[in-house]
């Protein structure tokens, strides 16, 4: 049914996808910073069962840093989906159409997405407010409650309103750059 | 006209069915599911409710992405993308050439028994079936064994990926039906196992029943220096699968952890085999990405919209539709199976999960049966969905490394008695609850 599944992904060197623009391959670079974020997750984690077992001294910020990181990275992969064109889709009568009737397609698939992540950038919107602002307007960022509050909270609210924006901007990118023909 | 709480007046009827339709028309297109099911969402939010429940969207979101097991996921995916690029699966197989020997359709029950043990190690497919395809595949067909049965070996048991523990299948399973998912892995060991079983007695019966089905391979016997040599193979494999199951079956780390342990136990068998590179733990890391972005965004539509469609009453109203079509439990169960095996050809299965699991579990509960059970043979029944046409996953895995003279055709038609297998299995599973030991 998907996209991805017709092609494995082993090939490190895919890049975004052409009409995906300058923001694409910025977004592109980007992603080296979150997958890093994954990796160091892992050696966190990996840390703190060492420092459990060998040392008996478990952290306050391993599990809380941990989620931290794995939230920016799910959140971000899937602006990185969008630039690579890797999100799953049904395919069973787009790949039936005509090339040019595709192309139309293509244009308005992107807006419809577009669409959709504008209004849910709207949507983060009402909840950053709540998240990160006091009710007189200064500013003050959600934390989590824990023994250790950290402000993790209010940064994922704040990062997925900041995604939804530029994910709603690439879509838009992508429908012009489909209607340009560009390839 | 008001806008706002417009979609109201439609009943829940009607308004069950008009997000159905505008689901199924909007995925038909070719939009990605993670957005129709997003756009769906807030379309009913405002035109069922208004804007004042918008936030119980994003909180739905929020708590979505920030849960101390779904950190398992991305280190489960970036297991097997390293393991992907490193030569241990293929030494693995070579290894295992010790246990197929002279059997009738050795090679066959090798290639299961890697499956089972890349499996044990990580939990996703893909990967794990154009590993097969590449490694055992060639060999298979070298050997002169049937196409047919080659194939099915080949994407059957790379789809145990999701079925041995540790499964991503299950830890989001575990998520949505907010189970232990340790429990789970617990309880689809056995079953797991028992469908492996089911492969390998296929095989033997296939191959001794025709035995120009499996030749066996001829020349002369492996000496015992290489014999050693290829039993080096093992060691690295055994030793993650050692960390990964029995830290969470001993109890000494979380599925979290313990899925962290199996990441640096891949890390540093890379290492010890002198594969390790700086591009390697790139490339993975951004395919790791990559696949949970993937995973995730569906993740994000799909609660949005069930978020919403509960508060409509929507699930409710499809629990009694559900309940209603009879007295007798199992009927019901056999009724959700259907459902589950009809999604499985078309849908992905983290949709899947993700959408029918807040409306079938419930139910289940109600019904008196175990969570925890139907969570396993929720699993199996996804088996079904990685091989069944017009989608399976598996068959467009292989397709994308086999020969170019075996058609997607060729591959779904070998996949048929497997899936018949799988159903066997999920027969099973109704049949004899006690199979997950609960």
């Amino acid at each position: 049914m998907a996209r991805e599944q017709s092609a494995p992904e082993t090939e490190d060197t895919a890049g975004p996808i052409a009409e995906a623009g300058f923001l694409g391959r910025l977004i592109d670079k980007g992603g080296l910073l979150f997958a890093a974020g994954i990796v160091l997750s892992m050696a966190i984690l990996i840390n703190e069962v060492v420092l459990r077992y060998a040392f008996n001294a478990p952290t306050i910020w391993a599990h809380e840093t941990t989620i931290f990181l794995c939230g920016v990275a799910f959140i971000y992969g899937g602006l990185y989906c969008c630039s690579h064109d890797k999100h799953i889709r049904v395919v069973l009568i787009y790949d039936a159409l005509p090339a040019r009737v595709r192309r139309a397609f293509d244009i308005v698939i992107s807006m419809i997405c577009a669409a959709a992540s504008a209004m849910f950038a709207w949507a983060s919107w009402i909840m950053v407010q709540r998240a990160a602002f006091r009710p007189d307007g200064s500013v003050r960022l959600e934390r989590s409650g824990s023994a250790w509050d950290p402000v993790y909270p209010g940064l994922i609210k704040i990062f997925l309103l900041i995604v939804m924006a530029v994910m709603a901007l690439q879509f838009v990118i992508l429908a012009i750059n489909y209607a340009k023909g560009r390839r | 006209m008001e806008l706002f709480g417009s979609l109201q007046s439609l009943g829940i009827e009607g308004g069950t069915v008009a997000m159905f339709v505008m689901l199924l028309v909007l995925l038909v297109t070719g939009i990605p599911l993670a957005y129709v099911t997003l756009l769906v969402a807030l379309i009913f939010a405002l035109g069922w409710f208004g804007p004042m429940v918008v936030p119980l969207i994003t909180s739905r979101v929020y708590s979505f992405v920030s849960s101390f097991v779904f950190v398992s996921v991305p280190m489960f995916v970036l297991m097997a993308a390293i393991l992907d690029r490193s030569g241990i699966a293929r030494d693995l197989f070579d290894a295992m050439k010790l246990l197929g020997g002279r059997l009738r359709g050795g090679v066959a029950i090798q290639t299961i028994v890697v499956a089972v043990i890349l499996a044990a190690m990580s939990g996703i497919i893909g990967g794990e079936v154009v590993l097969l395809g590449l490694v055992a595949l060639p060999q298979m067909l070298r050997l002169g064994y049937d196409k047919h049965l080659a194939i099915g070996v080949v994407c059957a048991g790379g789809a145990l990926g999701t079925m041995v523990p540790p499964s991503i299948v299950l830890i989001i399973y575990g998520l949505t039906a907010n189970v232990s998912v340790g429990d789970l892995f617990t309880s689809a060991f056995l079953p797991g196992l028992m469908l492996a079983g089911f492969y390998v007695a296929y095989v033997l019966i296939r191959a001794y029943l025709n035995p120009q089905a499996a030749p066996i391979p001829e020349g002369p016997a492996v000496p015992t220096s290489e014999k050693l040599r290829l039993l080096k193979g093992l060691i690295l494999p055994l030793c993650v699968v050692a960390g990964v199951l029995g830290s969470i079956y001993g109890g000494i780390a979380s599925v979290t952890e313990a899925s962290a342990v199996g990441v640096a136990g891949v890390l540093l068998s890379t290492i010890v085999r002198g594969e390790f590179t700086l591009s390697l733990l790139r490339g993975a890391a951004l395919q790791t990405l990559r696949t949970v972005g993937m995973i995730v965004w569906i993740g994000i539509g799909a609660s949005a919209l069930v978020g919403v469609f509960n508060l409509m009453g929507g699930i409710k109203f499809v629990s009694e539709l559900i309940t209603g079509i009879s007295d007798n439990p199992t009927i019901i169960l056999l009724f959700m199976m259907l459902i589950l095996f009809v999604l499985g050809m078309f849908l992905d299965w983290v949709g899947i999960a993700l959408l029918t699991m807040p409306i079938f579990v419930p139910i289940i509960t109600e019904l008196g049966y175990d969570p925890v059970w139907f969570g396993v043979l929720f699993c199996m029944n996804m088996q079904v969905s990685f091989l069944s046409p017009p989608f399976g996953p598996a068959a467009f895995y292989l397709k994308s490394v086999a020969p170019p003279d075996i058609s997607l055709g060729t591959i779904f038609r070998s996949l048929l008695p497997f899936i018949a297998l799988q159903i066997l299995a999920v027969a099973m599973l109704i049949a004899f609850p006690g199979i997950t030991g609960r």
